[in-house]
């Protein structure tokens, strides 16, 4: 065991280095940079720029040198830790990500539960009961569900969080709590802020889990070794619990790490109409923009989250299954 | 019971035919059938027998005659649309004798039989154990179902079951995954399983099919040997003869959910009497010397959804009597004491007219 968890790690490490390169040259394929764009934006204002300023700027930001040297220079920086200097909101990257970053996290962990509590449960009963009244509910809720795009829900939501209370600001504290020091108090009003997106951010996720876990549970439920356990007097409930639906949850463990960033995805356009500071529009930001060193950070600490990700769950997968450790 | 099947209970209990007294199960009349959106399937109609305690009976047929789901009702494991839709099914249970066909089919009562009085082998034993826990641990859970006994205790039984089935090591294949066990060593397994808490009836549901010959002489083996051991009941159902010569007492023949022919191993082989039976037996092939034919029944089985009427075999029948075969199920007729056929070939005529 501890050698597969080895061994996959050092696997990570090439595939790591690969998302870096990619994620550095997707970046910098489209023409121009954030100097030539800020150019622009101040010519359209009417503002004549010397060529002097220019230049100084691209000497500033290293933007003349060939690309590799730029790579490099980006690398070793990160690694050490330093993720540059963010061009739109002239701050160093790390802070704009530390202050960004927990809020997603605390929303797509939130999310991650919801989908998890809804999702698993109703698809077994959808399984259970296949064909029943339950079942069909779910289903067309389900397809709404994935149907739907996120940015409606968030603002349906909102409309509704307006007829409801009248106010149109979700935020994530409540303005008395904004400074408060962190604690259970602020901990808890933060939870009666989150709910909504992170149900938003998690529906088509839900709806997906509903159908996936009744596929993989009506494909379990016919195996001998369920007629088995019954022919030898195992209770239903306990059948259930014990025999098909730990085989059927497998691929549904798979997928937990590729869908923290598939939520931090769903956030933009939610995190964009409810106005919530999480990473996500900040990403829209710099990518528009061209601010590479903010964009370049926000993909590669994304890449990594997935990686960790993947890696939690093969390690979770080798726990459940004694067939993949023993093919290990 | 209506008096109509009260009519035919009459007509068809005849002299030689266990009554039921002794017997450790009683199956009577049974009709289980499948309800889909095309229609109806009778999988299972009006079959009776009876099995004497430590006693080795023999359900063949081909496929689709309903000998698994004859099995599957006694336990009452049937699929979702499958419902038992009359007869009995009497367990004599030590001091009382239990319905299982009225009983219901995941209460107390069932449960409390599964595994503990009644228990199954099946066609696969690689799919018969879940492949994510241990052998031990189903045998183990199966023991603590049934006996209150601690862990340790039911580890022991575990072991000591394993053992007497043959496994070669059983304190380490208790910990094993069937993934881990060659086909033999799985077929053990699934015994060991079935009998861990020696059954007083084990049912065998094509057990020696989905496996090579070598593996299959060793399991029939295997069977005889832990019956002589244990002295628990068997019902044996496969469509192979070949089996049912080897290890059982008595056999029955299922057609299309009905109960064709009945009687010991040697009158059923010897002197078959209804023409399906000898029809399966000319098509066994034979390994006399220079015959190698062999005779297949002619036609095919019928649609399922659409049976024939009165006796279901008078489509491919080589003896068919017109006007007499088609219109009602003939009755069961003894040629012998304990040999009874289905068919018109041998009475039952004179209630037609």
């Amino acid at each position: 065991m501890l050698i597969y968890i080895l061994r996959r790690v050092i696997v990570m490490i090439p595939v790591t280095i690969l998302i870096s390169v990619i994620g550095f040259i997707i970046i910098q394929a489209p023409p121009g940079d954030f100097v030539s764009s800020y150019i622009a934006g101040l010519e359209a204002q009417g503002d004549i720029i010397e060529p002097e300023l220019i230049d100084s700027l691209r000497a500033r930001y290293g933007l003349g040198e060939p690309v590799y040297v730029q790579y490099w220079r980006w690398v070793s920086n990160f690694v050490e830790g330093d993720l540059g200097y963010s061009m739109i909101y002239r701050e160093p990257v790390v802070d704009i990500i530390a202050q960004r970053l927990p809020s997603s996290f605390t929303i797509s962990l939130l999310s991650l539960i919801l989908v998890f509590v809804i999702g698993i449960p109703i698809g077994i009963l959808s399984a259970t009961k296949q064909y029943s009244l339950a079942d069909y509910t779910f289903t067309v809720i389900g397809f709404l569900g994935v149907a739907t795009p996120n940015f409606l829900l968030a603002l349906v939501g909102l409309w509704l969080l307006f007829s409801w209370t009248g106010t149109v600001s979700i935020g994530l504290y409540s303005p008395e709590m904004q400074n408060a020091p962190f604690g259970l108090a602020k901990f808890l009003d933060l939870l009666s802020h989150i709910w909504l997106p992170a149900l938003i951010v998690g529906t088509a996720g839900t709806a997906e889990l509903i159908r996936t876990m009744r596929a993989n549970l009506l494909d379990e439920l016919p195996k001998q070794y369920v007629t088995v356990a019954r022919a030898r007097g195992v209770k239903p409930t306990k059948l259930l619990y014990k025999y098909p639906l730990r085989i059927a949850i497998n691929p549904v463990i798979s997928t937990v790490g590729w869908l923290l960033p598939v939520l931090v995805e769903g956030e933009v356009l939610v995190s964009l109409v409810l106005g919530l500071p999480t990473i996500a529009p900040v990403l829209l930001d710099s990518l528009l923009q061209q601010d590479m060193f903010l964009a370049t950070s926000i993909i590669m600490i994304l890449g990594i989250l997935t990686l960790v990700g993947t890696l939690l769950s093969d390690i979770l997968l080798a726990i459940v299954d004694p067939r993949i450790r023993g093919a290990v | 019971m209506t008096a109509q099947q009260a009519g035919e209970r009459e007509a068809t209990s005849v002299p030689g035919r266990n009554a039921g007294v002794d017997s450790l199960l009683s199956v009577r009349n049974l009709q289980t059938h499948f309800f889909s959106r095309e229609g109806v399937v009778k999988a299972v109609d009006g079959v009776s027998f009876d099995i004497k305690p430590g006693e080795i009976l023999g359900i063949a047929g081909e496929s689709g005659c309903g000998k698994s789901v004859t099995s599957q009702s006694i336990l009452r494991i049937l699929p979702r649309n499958g419902k038992i839709v009359g007869g009995e099914i009497l367990f004599n249970n030590g001091d009382r004798t239990v319905d299982l066909a009225t009983e219901e089919a995941d209460g107390r009562v069932l449960r409390d039989i599964r595994g503990k009085e009644i228990a199954m082998i099946f066609q696969e034993p690689m799919t018969s154990f879940s492949p994510v826990h241990t052998i031990g641990d189903q045998i183990i859970e199966t023991i603590r179902i049934h006996q209150d006994v601690s862990k340790e205790e039911a580890r022991e039984q575990a072991v000591e079951m394993l053992r007497r089935v043959g496994m070669p090591n059983p304190a380490r294949n208790i910990e094993e995954y069937t993934f881990n066990l060659s086909g033999g060593m799985r077929q053990r397994a699934m015994v060991a399983l079935s009998l861990s808490c020696r059954p007083k009836l084990l049912i065998a549901d094509e057990p020696t099919t989905a496996v090579d010959v070598t593996i299959q002489a060793q399991m029939l083996e295997l069977l005889r040997d832990i019956q002589a051991d244990l002295g628990m009941a068997i019902i044996m159902i496969t469509h192979d003869l070949g089996v049912i010569a080897e290890l059982t007492d008595r056999v029955m023949i299922m057609y299309l959910g009905k109960e064709v022919e009945h009687g010991t191993v040697e009158d059923v082989f010897h002197r078959p009497q209804h023409p399906y039976t000898r029809g399966l037996l000319a098509s066994i092939p034979k390994m006399e010397p220079g015959r190698v034919e062999i005779e297949p029944i002619e036609g095919v089985v019928p649609n399922p959804y659409a049976m024939p009427t009165g006796c279901k075999f008078h489509t491919r029948c080589p003896e068919y009597i017109a006007g007499v075969c088609e219109k009602r199920d003939p009755p069961l007729t003894a040629v012998r004491p304990g040999h009874e056929v289905s068919c018109y070939l041998y009475g039952g005529r004179e209630e037609l007219e």
